[in-house]
């Protein structure tokens, strides 16, 4: 194994400095993606749209009222939460804080786009069938339950950040059972709900913001 | 240079007995502390407070009713499982995202064995939590003075639970290291468990018995009260994962690369062993019946686990009737006395009018209906024997902070129970004339007509007025038109027409029109 040809310009690189300066963004963006395992978490996402559109063709369903109904779409908002938190765990740590000067920008586009990519996701498995609370409540749910991850991501560390949604997922169990009203207990208001949906942005807007300008804490013990 | 020919020959030293158990242990203590189990136990602690203990505080303080949520209902399962699941997946996967696997493979123990060492830890500190955790809650419900005895046998069923989301956990983490494995297994985690839940509500028999979150017709009534908990449910659940947990650790030890051939079929042989004890466990549920105290697996079961505990009653009087009860419901005993106090003073000097009360143990039957609906399997109070003496089991009420109720709810209910054996109207609402005279005895003894429907429906009874669709109906009709004349009769004049008809109105011969 030798060093030659290290300075060639990988094959397809614009020639140009102007036209490689232009794809730059590009490259660093899908380079990052590609770091946080972006491509698998989309792909997970699909699958968990499906699940869902399977679950409302087929009327999977838990036994009980409507809080049991609202139950298995809900695992499945949480489920999406998980994996999108979960992809903003680093293998690259201090190196890539220090000379990562877009890392911000990178980390903020990335929640954004897997979040749209599984509401997107999710809308589409909605046509499988009847969805409690409709589209809005899903989307609600979805920001919602992807900003306690992404907090989580904060305070435990990417690889740990599902544990936020899920644990969030069983305190929202008790409260549908307990018919709680609290708005930070947002699957359980209706979807037109005004506080629900602040709480819910809220909860988004913290975890955007934490995620952005600090990014997943990161551990010796990941 | 002929040094190394010259030297003699150093014989290899002898492999000392207990190095290999040394290192293994000297493995394990490594993988215990390099674990990543602790960093999730602060957050499991906060959900097992919140979802497992909270709930249960509410409840009246009694063993099996404190704990119904947390081991009957399997709660603190819930709270531990799909978490474990998902760190135990983040160890399994470890080598793999690491990029490590090879490296590993390529050392002097075989992979399997340093993969059940990292199981091993991360199984410890899991099922280690979950006895500490669980061991707290039951010395705080020790110190609040909780009647009857802790139900021991469902803890290891929590405690195997643990254990086997934790090591299906790990394997899913060994086959696909990736970062998303973690969510992946507590997702999974958590949706066997909602569905294990939710089937357990609808299924009380058959092989859904085995889901560890089914409380349904297997944990309640006088358990740990009158009767030992029937361990043979238990035992089966234990076996169901535990052969899950055994099934995954050898699932580890299949692959190529896990070491020899050797280890590799000693580890097919673990693998089947597992499924076998599931499969078993799953054919065992199956045959569970319920007995008086409990499911009862005929292969599993033991007649000593039938002996009744003993106990010293708790007695106190009303309207001169001695009523006794079981200690652990001594706190109740003002209760009951002040219930019974009114019905028995307006049956006093009539025939069958019971000489002595007693507690005697709730039963468990096939479906839960043990009230006084016409479908009841189990009867509510009884009047019988001579002299009379009134049967109280009241296991089979809800008591006083119980399922959301309260302490006018259980009286009123020990008030309806008494006078609707007193009139001999068995399951279901009873003859005409029977329900009317019901009606006015309870009105006489402190409950009012107009509240009498919510104390039938909560009991099971159809309503004696006309029905409602959404409600237990108005206090009126032909039945209460007759109760209210009843009711309107001085006492001695009441009494003396209810001597003189009692017999014919028990055996259900007295119609409405011949009521004053």
């Amino acid at each position: 194994m030798t060093a030659a040809g290290i300075h060639r310009p990988p094959p397809g690189a614009a020639s140009d400095p102007a036209a490689r300066r232009a794809v730059a963004p590009l490259r660093l963006a899908r380079l990052y993606l590609v770091s946080r395992r972006a491509p698998a978490a989309l792909g997970l996402l699909a699958a968990l749209g499906g699940l869902l559109w399977a679950g409302l063709h087929w009327h999977w369903n838990v036994a009980g009222g409507a809080a049991a109904r609202q139950f298995l779409p809900l695992v499945i908002e949480t489920g999406t939460a998980a994996v999108i938190a979960v992809t903003t765990y680093g293998p690259f740590g201090e190196p890539e804080r220090a000379t990562g000067r877009w890392l911000p920008l990178l980390r903020l586009g990335a929640a954004v786009a897997l979040t749209a990519a599984a509401v997107g996701g999710l809308a589409a498995g909605a046509t499988g069938g009847y969805l409690p609370g409709g589209t809005l409540a899903m989307l609600r749910n979805v920001a919602g339950l992807t900003g306690t991850g992404l907090l989580s991501a904060a305070v435990l560390g990417g690889a740990f950040a599902w544990a936020g949604p899920m644990a969030y997922l069983l305190v929202t169990e008790g409260a549908l059972s307990a018919a709680w009203t609290t708005p930070w207990v947002w699957p359980a208001r209706p979807p037109h709900d005004l506080g629900g949906a602040l709480c819910a942005a809220l909860a988004f807007a913290a975890g955007l913001v934490l995620i952005t300008l600090r990014g997943a804490r990161v551990s010796a013990r990941e | 240079m002929t040094a190394a020919t010259d030297a003699p020959v150093r014989p290899r030293p002898p492999r000392t007995a207990g190095a290999v158990p040394l290192t293994a242990v000297r493995l394990l203590r490594l993988e215990l502390r390099r674990n990543a189990m602790p960093w999730i136990l602060p957050l499991i602690a906060a959900l097992f407070w919140f979802d497992s203990y909270r709930p249960s505080t509410g409840m009246p303080p009694i063993w099996i009713l404190r704990t119904f949520w947390n081991m009957g209902q399997g709660h603190a399962i819930i709270d531990f499982g799909p978490f474990v699941a998902g760190v135990a997946a983040w160890m399994g996967s470890r080598d793999g995202r690491r990029g490590t696997a090879d490296l590993v493979t390529a050392t002097a123990r075989p992979r399997w064995a340093m993969q059940l060492a990292t199981w091993a830890a991360t199984v410890s500190w899991a099922v280690g939590a979950y006895l500490v955790f669980v061991g707290v809650m039951f010395g705080v419900y020790a110190h609040q003075g909780l009647q009857g005895t802790p139900p021991w046998w469902w803890v290891a069923v929590g405690a195997a639970g643990v254990a086997a989301f934790s090591t299906a956990g790990f394997a899913v983490g060994a086959y696909f290291p990736s970062r998303f494995a973690a969510p992946l297994a507590a997702f999974g985690g958590f949706l066997a468990l909602v569905t294990s839940s939710q089937t357990g509500f609808s299924h009380t028999s058959g092989w859904a018995l085995i889901l560890p979150t089914n409380s349904n017709g297997n944990y309640g009534a006088d358990s740990g009260i009158f009767y030992p908990y029937l361990p043979d449910l238990p035992i089966a659940r234990v076996m169901f994962l535990g052969g899950i947990a055994v099934a995954a650790a050898g699932l580890l030890g299949l692959p190529a690369r896990a070491g020899g051939p050797r280890l590799r079929w000693t580890a097919a042989v673990v693998t089947l062993a597992g499924v076998a004890a599931a499969g078993t466990a799953v054919g065992l549920a199956d045959t569970a019946r319920p007995g008086p105290h409990g499911m009862v697996i005929p292969a599993l079961h033991d007649a000593a686990s039938d002996r009744p505990i003993p106990y010293t009653p708790a007695c106190g009087h009303a309207a001169g009737v001695p009523v006794c009860l079981n200690p652990a419901y001594g706190r109740y005993l003002p209760d009951v006395t002040a219930a019974l106090r009114p019905v028995l003073d307006e049956a006093a000097g009539l025939p069958g009018t019971p000489v002595r009360a007693v507690q005697v143990a709730a039963t468990y039957a096939a479906d839960q209906d043990v009230h006084l609906s016409p479908t009841a399997v189990i009867p509510a109070e009884t009047i019988g024997g001579s002299p009379p003496v009134l049967r109280l089991p009241l296991g089979h009420l809800n008591l006083p902070g119980a399922f959301g109720s309260d302490q006018p709810e259980f009286v009123n209910q020990l008030r309806l129970q008494f006078v609707h054996a007193f009139v001999n109207a068995g399951p279901g609402a009873g003859t005409a004339a029977q329900q009317s005279v019901q009606a006015a005895l309870l009105q006489g003894a402190g409950v009012p007509f107009a509240a009498q429907p919510k104390v039938l429906a909560i009991d099971g009874l159809p309503p004696s007025g006309p029905p409602a669709p959404d409600g237990p109906g108005p206090a009126s009709g032909p039945v209460y038109a007759a109760a209210r004349r009843l009711a309107a009769l001085p006492a001695a004049a009441r009494h003396a027409w209810l001597a003189a008809h009692l017999a014919a109105l028990r055996s259900g011969q007295l119609t409405l029109g011949q009521l004053p």
